[in-house]
């Protein structure tokens, strides 16, 4: 019989027992605020790395989407620095990623076609290594442009934005295990009020609801910002709703009307809170998602962001791990703002800074003390000329003020339009190899 | 005595200790209405891995062979884990699963429980014995297999095969493993096909929500039959 553990003299039983009781504890059912609550393992000390799924530009390096690894450990002799990058071959508009429910594996895609990325992770988080392309996304569902990658026991639901047919916004969801094998389809619903039209997606498994919302399609999205806000035809056709699904079943239950293209969805990750917040881009509202009297979901407007008539367009929120504060970035203007959420039905703004000329996701440790930001929305909204700035700028938050402490150039590095990311960390690692 | 001898009797009475504070209290209660048998699809997530793995005798068996002609409700453990959100929750869950399953006739027969360590250094044959004390007995009722493997070799493909996530940490000060086992519960629904048909986590790992989810494969035309 072998094992890579070795027999524990009877010295250190006892400090096993204990250390398993406190292990219990690091290994929780959530993640640093914003994943999938079936995500095995939360970073809850220090992240050692920021993976950043960058969109490739032509003539700028090898012109490739890539996986991009930087150092954000202060204690590190390369902290700030990129230490690896993974490019994939080609240029697919990539945009947005997932862990697997084993955090071993990062899950990427791009929004103009339908392959999957799949990275290892585990091997060695320093430097993810590109393991599997799926292929089989298009044939399978006619979906088009693979958007959220969310992690359930064993399998991953891929939110996709549009379709192969007319490259408008009604789309679906796909189901794959994880080795990557297409299990099932699940459209979005055009009927009781549904639009079809999908963009991310959230489980709350306690209440048994996956939440989703609803964005725009290829024709779109892969339109110049300018010319498609000049088109009144175009502009109608962005998302309205979000729809509340009974997850076991995967049938939806009702669809809610949350107008101007609801993105991001964030559950509070206070047990039994059971809501949700919302940003609408093209509104620049805050929305509440919670179950009325009879306990159907229900969403409402409750908070504005910056001034709509600017247009400032909310792109991204992150939620603090007591479901107390939640930060908003707002991609024309480049401000990043925090809203008290002390009182869900009632958010408060109580801090704003202009992070940079442009301002895409914001992502933060489990303890809220760092914050992270990109610059890229999508290849053909981003900004021109000195206003495209593309950058990883880390930050510390005391509470009080944001301070940078670290950036990464994506155009000085020749690494592309920085976009998505996760965090990583080395201490984890697979017992049996 | 040996400090395999010690470990295995300090590590059981502590599990001991931890189920009777768990069997304290109430079963996990669902915050919401789950959806009736039959109303839903459970579709085949992967196909079973296969294994050779040892019972409580020593007898060397084929998984599938004893996974075959029921419905298997399968989790890893191993007999020193504390997490009170891992083994000794699927400990109580698949207890509360047994004695329902023996109260109703028409699964009692159709249905298994399966618990297969992950920790095959430490949990012999004779350890999963004690582990398992008279919950394995068949007595006409429901049975429940305590099950390990001869090493990490017949371990490996089980573990890697259903996914299930075994980790060591790592002592950021001095860079050193931590070599204790740590993993997040899974509990795996498998169809007398032998296709996973649900993967359940310490999240959503309910008696009631996992008796409707075999109910609704007894549902299926062909009963979740082998092919």
């Amino acid at each position: 019989m072998s094992s890579t553990f070795p027999r524990l003299r009877p010295g250190r039983v006892l400090a096993a027992l204990a250390l398993a009781a406190a292990l219990a504890a690091v290994f929780a059912t959530a993640d640093e605020t914003c994943n999938s609550p079936y995500i095995a393992n939360l970073i809850k000390g220090q992240e050692d790395y920021v993976y950043v799924w960058a969109l490739g530009v032509e003539g700028l390096g090898d012109g490739s989407d890539k996986l991009v690894t930087v150092d954000v450990d202060p204690k590190s002799k390369t902290y700030g620095k990129v230490v690896s990058q993974v490019s994939v071959g080609g240029r697919g508009e990539a945009h947005h990623m997932g862990f697997t429910d084993d955090r071993r594996r990062i899950w990427a895609g791009g929004l103009s076609g339908t392959d999957i990325y799949v990275f290892d992770i585990a091997t060695d988080p320093a430097r993810p290594k590109l393991v599997k392309t799926i292929k089989d996304l298009g044939t399978k569902t006619g979906y088009v442009g693979p958007h959220t990658y969310y992690a359930l026991p064993g399998r991953m639901l891929v939110q996709a934005l549009s379709n192969d047919k007319d490259k408008g916004g009604v789309t679906g969801m796909a189901l794959f295990n994880n080795n990557g094998d297409f299990i099932a389809r699940y459209p979005m619903p055009v009927d009781k009020g549904g639009d079809g039209y999908a963009y991310d997606l959230a489980v709350n498994p306690s209440k048994n609801v996956l939440l989703t919302s609803s964005f725009t399609g290829s024709a779109n999205y892969m339109r110049p910002l300018g010319d498609l806000i000049k088109d009144e035809a175009a502009m109608k056709r962005f998302g309205n709703t979000m729809v509340a699904w009974d997850l076991k079943a995967m049938k939806p239950t009702n669809v809610m009307a949350v107008p101007g293209a609801p993105l991001e969805i964030r559950w509070s990750l206070t047990p039994g809170a059971n809501w949700a917040v919302t940003a609408a881009a093209l509104t620049s509202k805050l929305w509440l998602v919670k179950q009325d009297a009879k306990g159907q979901w229900q969403a409402k407007e409750v908070a504005t962001i910056g001034d709509p008539a600017k247009i400032p367009l909310p792109v991204d929120i992150s939620i603090t791990r007591d479901g107390k504060g939640l930060w908003v970035n707002t991609f024309m203007d480049g401000m990043t703002r925090y809203f008290d959420l002390s009182n869900p039905e009632a958010p408060r703004q109580t801090y704003e800074k202009h992070t940079g000329r442009q301002v895409n996701m914001i992502s933060q440790s489990w303890d809220g003390k760092r914050v992270y930001i990109t610059s890229s929305l999508l290849a053909n909204w981003d900004k021109a000329g000195d206003d495209n700035e593309q950058f990883l700028r880390g930050f510390t938050w005391d509470g009080r003020e944001l301070k940078q402490v670290f950036e990464v150039d994506f155009t000085k590095e020749k690494l592309g339009r920085a976009h998505h990311m996760k965090l990583g960390s080395k201490v984890l690692r697979v017992a049996y190899r | 005595m040996s400090a395999r001898a010690i470990l295995v009797t300090l590590s059981l009475s502590a599990l001991g200790a931890a189920f009777t504070a768990a069997a304290a209290e109430d079963p996990r209660v669902l915050d919401f209405a789950p959806p009736s048998p039959g109303t839903y699809e459970l579709h085949r997530i992967m196909r079973a891995p296969d294994e050779d793995v040892l019972d409580v005798d020593g007898r060397r068996e084929r998984l599938s062979q004893l996974t075959r002609d029921r419905i298997t409700l399968l989790g890893f453990i191993y007999t020193s884990c504390m997490d009170p959100e891992g083994c000794p929750l699927a400990y109580r869950v698949f207890a509360q699963l047994k004695d329902q399953i023996q109260a109703t006739p028409a699964l009692r027969d159709k249905v298994q429980l399966v618990s297969l360590s992950f920790d095959p250094a430490r949990d012999s044959p004779s350890v999963m014995r004690q582990y398992a004390g008279s919950r394995r007995e068949e007595d006409g009722g429901v049975r429940w297999l305590f099950l390990t493997t001869p090493s990490v070799k017949e371990l490996m493909p089980l573990v890697e095969g259903f996914g299930q996530d075994v980790r060591y940490s790592i002592d950021r000060s001095s860079g050193r493993p931590v070599r204790q086992l740590a993993h997040v519960l899974k509990v795996f629904l498998i169809d007398r096909a032998g296709y996973v048909r649900e993967i359940y986590t310490s999240t959503f790992l309910h008696p009631q929500s996992i008796l409707a989810d075999i109910q609704t494969l007894l549902m299926e035309p062909d009963g979740a039959l082998p092919d």
